[in-house]
């Protein structure tokens, strides 16, 4: 009797007060969460619109230096530069990445973990230009010498996110392996790399995501061409974030239009990405 | 047969289990009783060279197998694994393996059998753990997919697979429930006859159950836990020789 009494009271003068806060607070709260998606979604609406009118077959297949001028030589570029980079850094990164959590000390893995934080906070213009003053003047203005820079800001990334899905395998999993006789190395190996696979790929796609969107890099080691480039990777290449670069600044109209397609490009490729490195993160039980 | 003589476990500094004098019997259930944290699942993970794997944590005095000391300094330790095998209290199937898989990993990765032979082991072991008949109509699907009791199962298949003398249990049924409990334990007794078996439990009515022989320990006042008495199970529960093992199975304390 009594406590049906209390429920179907009405609301005291407090209760109400509590109320009403409780429903500013969410609104406040929904404004605060609308106001920042606003630049993400106003930056792709405008790009999209700026950038779908520039896009067209010749675009894509075309170089700088045709008739009808496209950015494939950029795309390539990019592609080329990218994958060079990560065929060095994934492998390398994986493994730092295992020593420092599997097989390192404390201290030797704490002061790893730490440079590999300097690497990450680096902006990436210094990576540039370190490897401008340090290797250019061995390798030139080449894709080598931005396949070097890419590397600088790759691996570290790679690194991380290696070091943080092989903490997360169980130490069961790795027990389990050991008491069955298994060496200690095909533990690492078999059992946890594994187990953590699909971290690992993760971490690949994120550092490719990064490779892919630097500019700054890159304009003082690869330089940028108008010419075709494939597989020459002793002299300039071209790529999509410098062509967006170079595009803005001058003062053809129809070089400004690319940009913004090249742009839109790079919004796409970095979008799909993301949504794929998410998609995985979602779905599977190692990160 | 394992004999353990004057063996001190130490986790860096710390002594964790002191001066335990020790022999197993072969073909027997020997249990491992006593309150917590005395040292049992120390003493237990000291026998297949597992405790080393902590950082800093050693050990002083001898273990020997079949009169090999395994802690001398030519033994390989990862050898040593391979002859004593370990099922471990929370079942730890590898997740990115099929049932099969499971089963064949310590063959695969440890043993050298040709491919041909590892599929008859796998249904042999299978067998052998009680598992074959609930899981041979999908060797395929994840080890993860089963139950509880059944992932133990297949834990215990998989420990067996490699035909290690010894079989080290570490309180294999405590994440169990007492249906898939009873089932492990009619499955240790029919292991003795094959295996070697020590198993540590805090169940003292499970160790009555299934072992033959039974080792009691208990914690000092340094913190170390110490062997109080050990012998065949019957006498242990129904006559112990010393006053604290009667406290414990009087369930005094603990």
């Amino acid at each position: 009797m009594k406590v049906s009494g209390l429920l179907l009271e009405r609301l005291s003068p407090q209760e109400q007060r509590r109320l009403r806060t409780d429903r500013l607070m969410a609104l406040f709260l929904r404004t605060c969460a609308g106001i920042a998606v606003l630049p993400v979604v106003a930056l792709t609406v405008y790009v999209a619109l700026r950038g779908i009118p520039a896009l067209s077959p010749t675009f894509f297949l075309n170089s700088p230096a045709d008739t009808e001028p496209g950015i494939l030589n950029a795309i390539l570029g990019s592609l080329q530069l990218t994958a060079v980079a990560i065929l060095f850094t994934g492998p390398i990164g994986i493994a730092a990445g295992v020593y420092l959590s599997e097989y390192a000390s404390r201290r030797v893995s704490s002061a790893g973990t730490m440079m590999i934080d300097v690497l990450l906070g680096t902006p990436s213009i210094i990576a540039g230009l370190v490897v401008f003053l340090v290797a250019v003047p061995f390798l030139g203005f080449s894709a080598w010498a931005g396949v070097l820079a890419l590397s600088v800001l790759m691996l570290p990334v790679v690194m991380r996110t290696t070091q943080e899905v092989i903490r997360l395998v169980p130490i069961g999993v790795r027990e389990a392996s050991l008491a069955l006789g298994v060496p200690v190395w095909k533990t690492t190996l078999y059992i946890t790399c594994r187990t953590a696979l699909s971290g690992l790929l993760t971490g690949l796609v994120l550092a490719i995501s990064r490779g892919l969107g630097e500019t700054a890099p890159l304009l003082l080691t690869a330089r940028g061409t108008s010419a075709m480039n494939l597989f020459d990777f002793g002299t300039t290449i071209n790529a999509m974030p410098m062509a967006v670069y170079e595009y803005s600044n001058t003062s053809s109209a129809l070089l400004k239009e690319q940009a913004w397609g090249t742009a839109l490009v790079l919004l796409v490729i970095a979008l799909t990405l993301n949504v794929l490195v998410r998609s995985r993160t979602i779905n599977s039980r190692v990160a | 047969m394992l004999q353990l003589t004057d063996v001190t476990a130490y986790y860096g500094d710390f002594r964790a289990v002191r001066d335990v004098n020790l022999i197993v019997p072969p073909q027997q259930v020997t249990a491992l009783i006593g309150p917590s944290g005395c040292g049992k699942s120390t003493m237990l993970r000291s026998i297949n060279r597992m405790h080393e794997t902590i950082p800093g944590a050693t050990i002083t005095g001898s273990i020997m197998l079949d009169g090999v000391n395994i802690y001398a300094d030519n033994i390989d330790a990862v050898r040593v694994r391979r002859a004593i095998g370990m099922v471990f209290q929370k079942p730890n199937p590898f997740p990115t393996m099929s049932i099969r898989e499971n089963v064949a990993s310590g063959l695969r990765l440890a043993g050298t059998l040709a491919k041909s032979e590892i599929e008859g082991v796998v249904e042999h072991s299978l067998k052998q753990a009680a598992l074959w008949e609930e899981v041979k109509e999908k060797l395929d699907q994840p080890g993860t997919s089963l139950s509880g009791g059944q992932q133990q199962r297949l834990c215990i298949a998989r420990a067996i697979a490699v035909k290690p003398a010894v079989l080290l249990m570490d309180e294999p049924c405590s994440a169990l429930d007492p249906i898939a409990t009873l089932k492990i334990e009619e499955l240790i007794r029919s292991l003795r006859e094959e295996y070697t078996i020590v198993i540590v439990t805090h169940n003292m009515q499970q160790a009555s159950r299934v072992s033959d022989s039974t080792a009691f320990f208990t914690m000092g006042d340094d913190r170390a836990g110490y062997l109080v008495e050990h012998g065949e199970t019957r006498q242990i529960f129904t006559a112990p020789k010393e006053s604290l093992t009667e406290g414990y199975i009087a369930g005094r304390f603990g």
